[in-house]
């Protein structure tokens, strides 16, 4: 009797663990289907950026473990965890520079910092904060007492930042139809926060508490938090007009997609198609 | 779950005199009676896997460096965490790439915090800290109150279905290079979106939750879920402990009825224990849900080695 029920428990066990097995197989076939149609290189839309520092997709997704430290120092609350629908690996951070940019008024990378698996890479920030302060030393005193090194990396450090690329949409920008702007960008209802380079208080405020009047709408070169060496205004030889032009400085930040103030953003960050980029 | 001590020869059945409550000379039912109903373990071990959970919670809204992150890696006071089959399956995947390489020394530190934690405490993660294990406890309840009612039949499977999964889904991802097993691990389900708010990946905690309900009592933790697996196994010679005592126990039953894991009371039964005291194996979750129901206090948490030092 004893051996039937053995026997019997067995032959159980060999079922449950074969449908498993099978299930798992499907599984792992599905996924391993569903990245060879939409592989890796296709999940990083204009829209969801990875934040600062990611390594490339193909090993972001599988290295990065999900656990959202990165979200949870973000002053701005800009990184968020990718749901289901995002068309981003699930649990995976990404920054929706339209609905909340970022704008690095945290004055450091610690979103890149406090990654556990490196899938945000702090290894080049530190090599070029490195280069900026032995570049520094030669033309000031840096062993002066009070002297922060950090003030002086961390512009490097921020400039190295390559999240993506600013795109103009020509057809829709308000500068190119040769327009000004006056108001709130976004509305009053705008959840956004950002730290303007023309701030007082240096601290971030709501983009819904400041208004602008300008006669020719050049609020994506005048809040750029990185300046005239990612994007300036300039004059189509063309047409004569004024209109913004995007330069190799631009770290892909988004700010000027947040405070873009027509209907849909006429300003876009293409992120970068690179194997890998920092 | 490997235990040496069960392949011994069983000691001779306690004769109806040596009852407990025949020594006390009394019936079966009476002597019951006289234990007063608790809940004192199932209560304090409540109150610490929500306070945990909160604390996470906290910790975000609040932006306090208490306990961030959530429960697939996180940073208690500074100090970091990493789940271990989490962990492992990121190992199993980069070692091909040279990725592991660029693992931070904080990765590393959480790793081996846990690994460390697990030897010493076992699975004691599962019924103390695991949120699914909660929700998992109240559908249990649900199913019993079925089962009782004879309106669903239960569907128990062998225990060591775990490792198909665990082994499988460690495949799933060296194979498809991505840590598939995360996008459907309740655990981490759950704890992004008590901290980071709802997703619509919950549809798949329910759907979990009904067929609990509906048809295996338990059926991710008991026979599925890597995560506890991998507790189970780093946690073979764990200090932390259920202890057995032979001489107290009226071999009535009711701690496996109670128990997740019943195999692992196996000593219970009548004429099965192998010694006078035994311990519960690595598969225990230390939830206390068996010394609360013990009649005799056969059944007590012990911290193996600690009676030879006090």
């Amino acid at each position: 009797m004893a051996q039937h029920n053995k026997e019997n428990s067995r032959r159980q066990f060999i079922k449950s663990a074969g449908i498993a097995a099978a299930g798992l197989a499907l599984l792992g076939g599905g996924v391993g289907y569903y990245n060879k149609v939409n592989g890796p290189k296709f999940t990083r839309q204009p829209r969801f950026l990875r934040p600062p520092g990611a390594i490339d997709e193909e090993t972001f997704i599988y290295a990065c473990i999900k656990c959202g430290l990165c979200v949870q120092i973000c002053p701005v609350e800009a990184i968020k965890l990718a749901d289901l629908n995002k068309g981003l690996d699930y649990g995976t951070p990404y920054i929706d520079v339209r609905e909340q940019a970022c704008d690095f008024s945290c004055d450091s990378l610690q979103c890149v910092e406090t990654c556990p698996t490196a899938v945000l890479d702090f290894t080049p920030f530190e090599l070029a904060g490195g280069e900026a302060l032995k570049e520094y030393s030669q033309t000031h005193d840096a062993t002066k007492p009070g002297f922060n090194p950090f003030s002086v990396q961390i512009i490097a450090m921020k400039s190295i930042v390559k999240m993506g690329i600013a795109k103009v949409n020509k057809e829709t920008c308000l500068a190119h139809k040769g327009e000004g702007f006056n108001g709130t960008p976004r509305g009053n209802d705008f959840d956004g926060i950002y730290r303007s380079p023309n701030s007082k208080t240096g601290k971030p405020a709501p983009l819904s508490e400041t208004t602008f009047d300008r006669e020719i709408c050049d609020l994506c070169v005048t809040e750029c938090p990185i300046g005239e060496k990612a994007i300036v205004m300039s004059v189509d030889s063309e047409t004569g007009k004024t209109i913004p032009q995007v330069l190799e400085g631009c770290t892909g930040c988004g700010v000027c997609v947040m405070v873009c103030p027509t209907q849909k953003e006429s300003i876009i960050i293409e992120p970068i198609k690179e194997e890998s980029h920092v | 779950m490997f235990n040496s001590s069960k392949k011994k020869t069983p000691l001779k059945a306690k004769e109806k005199g040596e009852m407990p409550y025949a020594k006390a000379g009394i019936s079966f039912k009476e002597w019951r009676d006289t234990k007063p109903k608790t809940n004192k373990w199932r209560n304090l071990r409540w109150g610490v896997l929500i306070a945990v959970n909160l604390l996470f919670m906290v910790s975000y809204l609040l932006g306090l460096s208490l306990l961030e992150g959530s429960l697939s890696g996180s940073r208690a006071f500074g100090f970091y965490l990493m789940d271990t089959y989490n962990a492992l399956q990121v190992m199993t995947i980069s070692i091909f790439d040279g990725y592991f390489w660029a693992l931070t020394m904080n990765f590393w530190i959480g790793f081996f915090t846990i690994l460390t934690l697990s030897i010493l405490g076992g699975r004691t993660y599962c019924s103390w800290v695991c949120p699914y294990h909660l929700l998992a406890e109240f559908a249990e309840k649900l199913h019993d109150y079925f089962v009782k009612k004879k309106k669903i039949k239960e569907h128990s499977y062998n225990i060591y279905l775990r490792f198909v999964f665990w082994i499988g889904f460690l495949l799933i991802a060296l194979f498809t290079k991505n840590i598939v097993f995360e996008d459907i691990n309740p655990i981490g389900i759950i704890s992004r979106s008590l901290i980071y708010g709802p997703s619509i990946a919950l549809l798949w905690i329910f759907a979990l939750l009904l067929f609990e309900i509906a048809y295996s009592k338990r059926f991710w933790c008991r026979y599925a879920c890597p995560v506890g697996a991998t507790w189970a196994i780093t946690g073979q010679a764990a200090l932390l402990d259920i202890k057995f005592d032979l001489d107290k126990c009226a071999h009535c039953r009711d701690c496996q009825d109670v128990c997740l894991v019943p195999h692992e009371l196996w000593f219970v039964q009548k004429g099965k224990a192998t010694q006078e005291t035994h311990f519960t194996g690595s598969d225990c979750t230390r939830c206390g849900l068996c010394v609360d129901v013990c009649y005799g206090d056969a059944l007590k948490f012990t911290v193996k080695g600690m009676d030879k030092i006090l």
